[in-house]
C-alpha cells in the first residue's frame, strides 16, 4: 500500500504543519524549499530516527503492536490492551509526529520506521514462515504447537519463557539438552551457530497472560524516597556554588603562577592536571571539569608567547573576580550547561588508545549541552531527588532509545550538576530553576519585567559580602564572610592567601609586605588600611613589622646609565656638577664624589673635554684606558676587476637571441590572429562559445601531433582575456601543457579557460 | 541564614569565632573530630582530617553527628561535597579489623571482602600478613602489629583494633586526694586516653602533664615505664607519684646514667636508652625487664628515633604520650601519632589560663639596637654564624640587667643558647650559672635554693628548656635559643607558667637584636605561641635601659 505523503502534508492547515516542524526541527534544517523536500526528508531514514529518538517507551512499544499487525487499524490496535486511552495517546503522538497516517481504519505506518527500529517487534521473533517450512509446519497446527509444548521439560519450558520475554534471541552453550531438544522439537530455529530465535508464533502463545506485545510500561518509573525540603537543598546548593567558583578561582590563580603548555594536540597534560588537583585538593575529574568549564566561560585561553602557547587566566578573568559572588557563578552554570564538551572523558582513551587529555578537542561532545538540559529538566520538580540509578530509569522511559550507550554521559552530568551547584542535596535548587528557563540573550535589553534571574535568587542565599577583617597577633587576617571584590584585592596584593570558602583567612609575610611597598603604598597606606578594616586592634606585631620592612625598603637601590663620572675631589665633582656647558649632559650626583649621565661615554668624555677638564676613562675593573687621538677614515670599497679583451661567442649569441625573441615578443602581441582575438571577447566571431571550444581543442591536439606553434586564447585567473602563442606538448586530465616561446617556460592552462586557438602563420 | 559562630572552609579547615555566644558549645561539637590548629585571640583554626575523622568513629561519633554539627553552628551554607566527603572518609573506617582470634592469635578481619583483598594485594603490607585462614580473615604477624596499622593508615582504610592490651603484671597504685583533686581537664584527658587506649595528651606546660600521668597509672594500676627527657626530669616525676599517689620511695626505679634500677615503676631517660655501645642499643632491654602493662613517653615532641623504632614493636601495651607542643621541627608529627597513638587531648593554652590553672603571662620582645661596631661584625659574618653573632651581641648585658632589676623581688630566670654568652651574663649579673656540664648534684643544689628564695635569679643553658619544674620563677628572660625553634618558645615560657601561690602575673621576654637575623627568628619562634594567642608585645631596649 502506498500513501501521498506529500498530498498529505500539503492538506494540513499551518498550524498544524507548524506544530509538526516543532515536534521534528531537525526537518529544518537546512529549510525545505517545497512540501515535497519537505515529505521526502520527514520520510528519510534519518528523520524518521530522529523522530523515533525522542519518544518514550510506551509509545514506541504501541509503535510496536502497529508494525505487529498486518493491517493495522486502530481497532486492531485497541485490542491488543486493556490501556485504551493510553493507546490513543500514544497514536496521536505518533500521528502528530507523520510517523503513522491515514484513517482510523486503514492506518498507514511510514516505511523508514521498518528500517531503523529492531527486526524483533515487541520482543518477538520473526514469523515461523521465515524461519524455515518445518518450523512454519508446526507453528500452523496450533494444537499440534500445543502438545509439543506441553512436552517440553520444565527446563526447556522456563527457557522459552525466558525467550518470549523478549529479547527473542538466545545464546547457547554447546550441549545444553533442553536447547537441543527444542530445536529438534521445532519449538526454537537455530539461526546461526549456537544462536537460537523464538518464532514469533510461540512467542505469542507464551505470552497469553501479559498479552501480545508483553509487559507495558505506560508510565516512567517511581524515584522511591520523599521529596527533599527546598530550603535545605537551597542552602547546600548555595554552599557549594561558593566552594565551585572559589575552586575555579584558586584553579586559575595556580594557572596563572605557573602557565601550562598547551600540548601539540591541544589541551595539556596528565601531569600538570595531577598538580592543580593536588594543589587545590580536588580530584583529577572535578579538576579537569572546573578546567574545562572556566574555559567554555572565556575565563582561561591560550597565551601565545615566541617559543611556545601556554594556557593562562584571560582579561576577562580579571573582571570575573571583581564581579558578586553569585554572578560569578553564573557564569561558570551558563558555560556549564553550553559547552559541547565532556570533562569526564579526561584521563580515559579514545578509540585509538590514545589518552585524552583536558581542553584538548578529544572532549568535544556536540551532544553535551541536550544531555545536561534532559539531565536537568528530569529534576524540574521542587524538591525531587531520585538516585543517580533512579534517574537514569526514568531517563531511559522518557527517551530509550537516545539513552543507548550514553548512561555515562547521563550520570555525569547529574555528578557534575552537583559539583557546581546546581543541584543540591541532589535536587534541582530554585536558583537553577531560574537558569534553565531563562536564556542570556532572551532579553538582551532587560524591558521584559523578568522573575528574578537565577543569579539574583542565588545572590538571596549567599552570605552579605563582608567589607572587613580582623588581623590576630599570628599575623593571620581573617575576613569572616565572602570579602568584598575591593577588600579582597587590596588583601591579595598586602598579604597572602591561605584558606578559603566561606569565609578568607590571609597571613600578613614580609613578602607580603614589601610586594605592597613595591606595588606604591606606603607604610602609613598600610597602617590606616588595617586601621580602616580591622574590627579589632591591629597587633602590635604587625605594626612593627610593616615599620620594619618600610624602613629597610629601597635601602638598596638600583638603575641604568650610560657612564659614570668619579673623582676624589668633591670639590672637582662639584663643579663639574654646576658648569652649565655640561647642561646638556643630564648628570647626577649618586654622591659626594660620583656623578652618572644617561649618555654613552664616548659622548661624557667628548662633553667635558670641549668644557676645558682632562678626563680619563676607566674599564669595567677600574684601570684606566689610554687612548691616542685616532684619525678618521671612510671604509673603502673593493673595485671591481676590470675586463680587457673581446666578448666570447657564447656572450654574443646569447644577447642576440635575447633581442631577437624581444622582437618576436613585440610582433607577436600584435599578431594574435583575429579569431583568437575575437573568441576572447569580441563580438566578431561567427561561431558559438561551444563551437568555438570543441574548434580550439582540435586545433591544440593537431598541434601536439605537429610540435608546432598556436595562438592560444584564454581566460586567465583573474577573468581577464589573455592570448599567447605557445607550443603545446601536452593535453590530458583537462590541462594543456605548452611552452611558451618567449619566456622559454613551461605553461598549463585549465582547458575549460581555453577560449580559442589557432595555428601561427609563420 | 543562620548566624553561628563556625564558618567552613573548602580547605576543610573550620573558623571558630571565639567570641560568639554559641562559640563553646560549638567547640563542644566540634572537638572529637576537628583538630585544633591554631587558637589566637579571635578565630581559632580546627582542621578535618581523615585522621581525625577516624579517631573520631574510633571514639564512638558517626558522620551523621559530624555533619549535623558542621550544619547546626555553620554560619554559611557548607558545600555539599565536604559532607559527602566527610561521610565517605568516616565510612572506611572500621572495614578492617584487628582481632585477637582463639585459634589463630593476632589476625585482620574484613567486613568487606573487597578491601580485604585489596589490600592484601598491596605491595606495602609485603611481610607483615601471613597466612589467608578464609575469605575474611588474614593471620597477621604480632610484630607487625604497630606497622600494619601504620601501613593500613597510608592505604586509607584505617583498621578497627579490637585486639586489646596485655594487662601487664598487676601492681596496685591509686591517687592519694587528700587537700587536691584532679583538675576537671586532666580529668577528661585521662578519661579520653582511656576511652581510646593508647594515645597523646597535649596540655600547655605547667598545666599538670604529670599528674595525668599518674591517673592514667591509677587506672591502669599495673606495672608502668615511664621514659623522660633527662634525669632531673625524672626525679621531677619521683617526687611527684610519691606526693601523690599510693606509691612508695622502694617501688619507683631510675634507669638513669647514673643507676640502673628496675622496679614496678621505672623512670629511665632517653638518653640512657638511646646511648650505643658497639652498634647496639644496650639499654633498649629495659623494655623486656618487666611486663610493663602502661608505657608513659614524657614530652613526646623530643621521642629520638631509635625510641620510634623500638614501640612500633610494643603496639600491645598501653602508651600514653604527653607534650606541650607537638611540633617537630623534623615533621615527624604523623609517626608520633601513628605509632604512640593519637591525639586524645589538646587545650587551647588561653582556656587553662582562664580557668586559673597556668599564670597568665605577658610577653614581650625587646628589640636593641647593635652598636655600628656590633653592626659591622654582623654584617661581615659568615652566613653560618650570623644568628649567632647577632644574638649574643654584647648589648643585651644592659638590657637583661635592666630587665632584671625592673623585675627586683621576682624569681627571674636568664636562658639562652651560648655557653660563652651565659659565663658572661653569669658574670654581668653575679648570678650563678647551670648548663649541661653542672652536674646532676649542683644543679639539684641550685634549683633548690633558688625554689626556697636563697637564689634570686638564674642563668640557664638549653638544659633549662624541659621539665624543671621551679614554680616560684616568674620571669624569664631569653637571649638566645636554637634558632627558630617553635618549641622551645613555647617550653620555655612553661618555665614561668605555673600557677603562682599569689596569683601573680609571669613574664616573658625575648631580647633580640634589631634589623639582623635574630630578629627573623624570633618571628617565627613566636609563631607557635601567637597561634595560643599569646601576642608579643614590642617595646624598644632604650626605653628600658634609661
Amino acid at each position: 500500500m502506498t500513501y501521498d505523503f506529500a498530498e498529505a502534508l500539503r492538506a494540513l492547515p499551518d498550524d498544524a504543519l507548524g506544530a509538526l516542524l516543532r515536534l521534528r526541527p531537525d526537518l529544518l534544517v537546512p529549510v525545505p524549499s517545497d512540501t515535497s523536500a519537505l515529505a521526502g526528508r520527514a520520510q528519510s531514514r534519518v528523520s524518521v530516527a530522529r523522530a523515533l529518538d525522542g519518544l518514550d517507551q510506551f509509545t514506541l512499544e504501541i509503535l510496536d503492536g502497529l508494525r505487529l499487525l498486518s493491517a493495522p487499524t486502530m481497532s486492531a490496535l485497541l485490542a491488543l490492551t486493556d490501556n485504551h486511552e493510553g493507546v490513543r495517546g500514544a497514536a496521536d503522538r505518533l500521528r502528530a509526529r507523520f510517523l503513522i497516517l491515514g484513517d482510523e481504519d486503514e492506518l498507514y505506518l511510514v516505511p523508514a520506521i521498518e528500517e531503523v527500529c529492531s527486526p524483533f517487534i515487541a520482543g518477538l521473533g520473526r514469523p515461523a514462515a521465515d524461519l524455515g517450512a518445518d518450523i512454519a509446519d508446526l507453528m500452523g497446527d496450533a494444537a499440534k504447537m500445543r502438545r509439543t509444548l506441553l512436552s517440553a521439560s520444565p527446563q526447556a519450558r522456563a527457557m522459552l519463557d525466558r525467550l518470549a520475554q523478549g529479547p527473542p534471541i538466545g545464546t547457547t552453550s554447546a550441549g545444553s539438552d533442553a536447547v537441543e531438544w527444542l530445536i529438534e522439537h521445532n519449538l526454537l530455529a537455530e539461526v546461526s551457530d549456537g544462536v537460537v530465535e523464538l518464532p514469533r508464533e510461540l512467542g505469542l502463545l507464551l505470552r497469553r497472560e501479559t498479552g501480545p506485545l508483553g509487559h507495558l510500561h505506560p508510565a516512567p518509573p517511581e524515584a522511591a524516597g520523599s521529596p527533599k525540603d527546598m530550603s535545605l537543598v537551597d542552602k547546600a546548593g548555595a554552599g557549594q556554588t561558593m566552594s565551585a567558583v572559589r575552586h575555579t578561582e584558586e584553579l586559575l590563580e595556580a594557572i596563572a603562577a605557573d602557565p601550562i603548555p598547551v600540548l601539540r594536540g591541544g589541551g595539556f597534560g596528565v601531569l600538570p592536571l595531577r598538580r592543580l588537583a593536588k594543589a587545590t585538593g580536588l580530584s583529577e575529574q572535578d579538576t579537569a571539569v572546573f578546567i574545562e568549564t572556566a574555559y567554555a566561560a572565556g575565563l582561561l585561553g591560550e597565551l601565545d608567547t615566541a617559543t611556545d602557547t601556554f594556557f593562562t587566566p584571560t582579561t576577562s578573568y580579571d573582571l570575573w573576580r571583581g564581579a558578586p559572588l553569585a554572578q560569578r557563578w553564573a557564569r561558570l552554570a551558563w558555560a556549564w550547561l553550553a559547552m559541547t564538551r565532556q570533562p569526564f572523558l579526561a584521563g580515559s582513551r579514545d578509540e585509538k588508545d590514545r589518552p585524552m587529555t583536558v581542553l584538548s578537542p578529544q572532549l568535544e561532545r556536540a551532544g553535551a549541552p541536550d544531555i545536561r538540559f534532559t539531565v536537568l529538566e528530569a529534576l524540574d520538580t521542587p524538591g525531587f531527588a531520585p538516585t543517580a540509578d533512579e534517574l537514569i530509569a526514568i531517563l531511559r522511559w522518557h527517551a530509550p532509545r537516545r539513552m543507548r550507550n550514553r548512561e555515562g554521559a547521563h550520570r555525569s552530568a547529574l555528578r557534575e550538576a552537583g559539583l557546581m551547584g546546581l543541584t543540591g542535596h541532589g535536587a534541582l535548587t530554585g536558583y537553577a530553576t531560574a537558569l534553565l528557563r531563562s536564556s542570556p540573550d532572551d532579553d538582551p535589553l532587560g524591558v521584559r519585567d523578568a522573575s528574578p534571574t537565577a543569579a539574583e535568587r542565588l545572590d538571596k542565599l549567599l552570605p552579605p559580602p563582608v567589607d572587613h577583617l580582623l588581623v590576630q597577633a599570628d599575623l593571620s587576617v581573617v575576613v569572616p564572610g565572602p570579602a568584598e571584590p575591593g577588600l579582597a584585592s587590596e588583601l591579595d596584593v598586602i598579604a597572602e592567601h591561605e584558606s578559603g570558602g566561606g569565609a578568607s583567612v590571609y597571613r600578613v609575610t614580609p613578602a607580603s609586605i614589601r610586594r605592597a611597598l613595591d606595588s606604591g603604598y606606603s607604610a602609613h597606606d598600610l597602617h590606616s588600611l588595617f586601621k580602616r578594616r580591622s574590627r579589632t586592634a591591629v597587633p602590635q606585631a604587625l605594626t612593627y613589622m610593616i615599620d620594619d620592612i618600610a624602613r629597610t625598603h629601597g635601602g638598596l637601590r638600583t638603575g641604568a646609565s650610560g657612564a659614570y663620572l668619579r673623582s676624589e675631589d668633591e670639590a672637582l665633582i662639584a663643579t663639574v656638577l654646576a658648569d652649565r656647558s655640561l647642561g646638556d649632559l643630564n648628570l647626577r650626583r649618586l654622591a659626594p664624589t660620583v656623578l652618572i649621565t644617561p649618555f654613552p661615554g664616548p659622548r661624557l668624555l667628548q662633553a667635558l673635554r670641549e668644557a676645558g677638564y682632562t678626563p680619563v676613562p676607566e674599564d669595567a675593573s677600574g684601570a684606566t684606558v689610554l687612548s691616542k687621538p685616532k684619525v678618521k677614515r671612510a671604509s673603502g670599497r673593493s673595485g671591481k676587476q676590470p675586463v680587457f679583451g673581446s666578448l666570447s661567442d657564447a656572450t654574443v649569441n646569447g644577447i642576440v637571441e635575447d633581442i631577437r625573441r624581444g622582437d618576436a615578443r613585440l610582433r607577436a602581441a600584435l599578431r594574435a590572429p583575429a579569431e583568437v582575438r575575437a573568441a576572447a571577447g569580441h563580438p566578431m566571431s561567427s561561431l558559438t562559445a561551444v563551437q568555438a571550444h570543441s574548434q580550439a581543442l582540435s586545433v591544440l591536439q593537431q598541434a601536439v601531433r605537429e610540435k608546432a606553434r598556436v595562438w592560444v586564447g584564454y581566460v586567465d585567473a583573474h577573468g581577464s582575456q589573455a592570448s599567447r602563442l605557445v607550443r603545446p606538448v601536452s593535453i590530458g586530465a583537462g590541462y594543456l601543457r605548452a611552452e611558451d616561446e618567449r619566456t622559454q617556460m613551461l605553461h598549463t592552462f585549465a582547458l575549460h579557460r581555453i577560449t580559442a586557438a589557432a595555428p601561427a602563420t609563420e | 541564614m543562620t548566624t553561628g559562630p563556625l564558618i567552613v572552609q573548602s580547605d576543610k579547615t573550620l573558623l571558630l569565632e571565639v567570641d560568639h555566644s554559641d562559640a563553646t558549645a560549638c567547640r563542644m561539637a566540634i572537638a572529637p573530630f576537628a583538630e585544633l590548629e591554631r587558637s589566637p585571640e579571635h578565630i581559632h583554626t580546627y582542621r578535618l582530617t581523615p585522621l581525625g575523622l577516624w579517631n573520631a568513629r574510633a571514639a564512638g561519633h558517626d558522620a551523621e553527628q559530624v555533619i549535623d554539627a558542621l550544619l547546626k553552628f555553620s554560619r554559611y551554607p557548607v558545600p555539599h561535597a565536604l559532607l559527602v566527603d566527610v561521610a565517605e572518609t568516616m565510612d572506611r573506617y572500621g572495614r578492617l579489623q584487628l582481632v585477637s582470634d582463639p585459634a589463630h592469635g593476632l589476625v585482620l578481619k574484613g567486613l568487606d571482602r573487597a578491601v580485604l583483598t585489596e589490600v592484601a594485594k598491596s605491595k606495602k603490607l609485603a611481610g607483615m600478613l601471613g597466612a589467608k585462614l578464609d575469605d575474611d580473615t588474614i593471620a597477621v604477624h604480632p610484630s607487625e602489629r604497630g606497622r600494619l596499622k601504620q601501613a593500613l593508615l597510608k592505604l586509607g582504610w584505617p583498621a578497627e583494633d579490637l585486639a586489646g592490651y596485655v594487662d601487664g603484671e598487676a601492681h596496685e597504685i591509686s591517687l592519694r586526694e587528700d587537700g587536691w583533686r584532679l583538675r576537671s581537664y586532666q580529668q577528661q584527658a585521662v578519661e579520653h586516653f582511656w576511652a581510646g587506649g593508647s594515645g597523646v595528651v597535649v596540655l600547655p606546660c605547667g598545666a599538670g602533664k604529670t599528674l595525668v600521668g599518674a591517673a592514667a597509672m591509677d587506672l591502669a594500676k599495673t606495672t608502668t615505664l615511664i621514659l623522660v627527657t633527662n634525669t632531673v626530669a625524672g626525679r621531677q616525676w619521683k617526687r611527684e607519684l610519691l606526693a601523690r599517689t599510693t606509691l612508695t620511695e622502694e617501688e619507683i626505679g631510675e634507669y638513669s646514667g647514673e643507676r640502673k634500677e628496675i622496679r614496678p615503676v621505672t623512670i629511665a631517660t632517653y638518653q640512657v636508652l638511646t646511648t650505643k655501645r658497639g652498634g647496639v642499643f644496650p639499654h633498649l632491654a629495659v623494655f623486656d625487664a618487666r611486663d610493663w602493662g602502661l608505657i608513659i613517653y614524657d614530652e613526646v615532641h623530643l621521642l629520638p628515633a631509635p625510641i620510634f623504632r623500638f614501640t612500633a614493636d610494643l603496639q600491645a601495651r598501653r602508651r600514653l604520650g604527653l607534650t606541650a607542643t607537638l611540633i617537630r621541627e623534623d615533621g615527624k608529627e604523623g609517626d608520633v601519632f601513628s605509632l604512640i597513638g593519637p591525639k586524645r587531648f589538646d587545650a587551647p593554652w588561653r582556656d587553662i589560663e582562664a580557668q586559673g590553672w597556668i599564670a597568665p603571662a605577658d610577653c614581650t620582645e625587646v628589640r636593641v639596637t647593635l652598636t655600628d661596631e656590633e653592626r659591622m661584625r654582623y654584617a661581615v659574618a659568615e652566613a653560618e654564624e650570623r644568628y649567632r653573632v647577632a644574638s649574643t651581641a654584647r648589648s643585651k648585658l644592659p638590657v637583661v640587667e635592666a630587665i632584671v632589676a625592673r623585675h627586683a623581688g621576682d624569681q627571674v630566670l636568664v636562658i639562652g643558647a651560648y655557653l660563652d654568652q651565659l659565663h658572661e651574663l653569669g658574670e654581668h649579673l653575679g648570678v650563678p650559672v647551670i648548663h649541661g656540664a653542672t652536674t646532676n648534684k649542683e644543679r639539684e643544689r641550685l634549683f633548690d635554693a633558688f625554689r626556697a628564695g636563697e637564689v634570686s635569679t638564674l642563668v640557664l643553658s638549653k638544659v633549662g628548656n624541659f621539665s624543671i619544674d621551679l614554680p616560684e620563677a616568674t620571669v624569664a628572660i631569653q637571649v638566645s635559643g636554637t634558632f627558630g625553634s617553635r618549641q622551645e618558645e613555647a617550653q620555655r615560657l612553661g618555665r614561668v607558667l605555673r600557677p603562682k601561690s599569689d596569683g601573680r602575673q609571669a613574664h616573658f621576654y625575648t631580647v633580640v637584636a634589631r634589623d639582623t637575623i635574630d630578629t627573623e627568628y624570633a618571628a617565627h619562634r613566636q609563631r607557635f605561641l601567637a597561634e595560643q594567642g599569646y601576642a608579643y608585645t614590642i617595646i624598644d631596649a632604650a626605653d628600658l635601659v634609661k
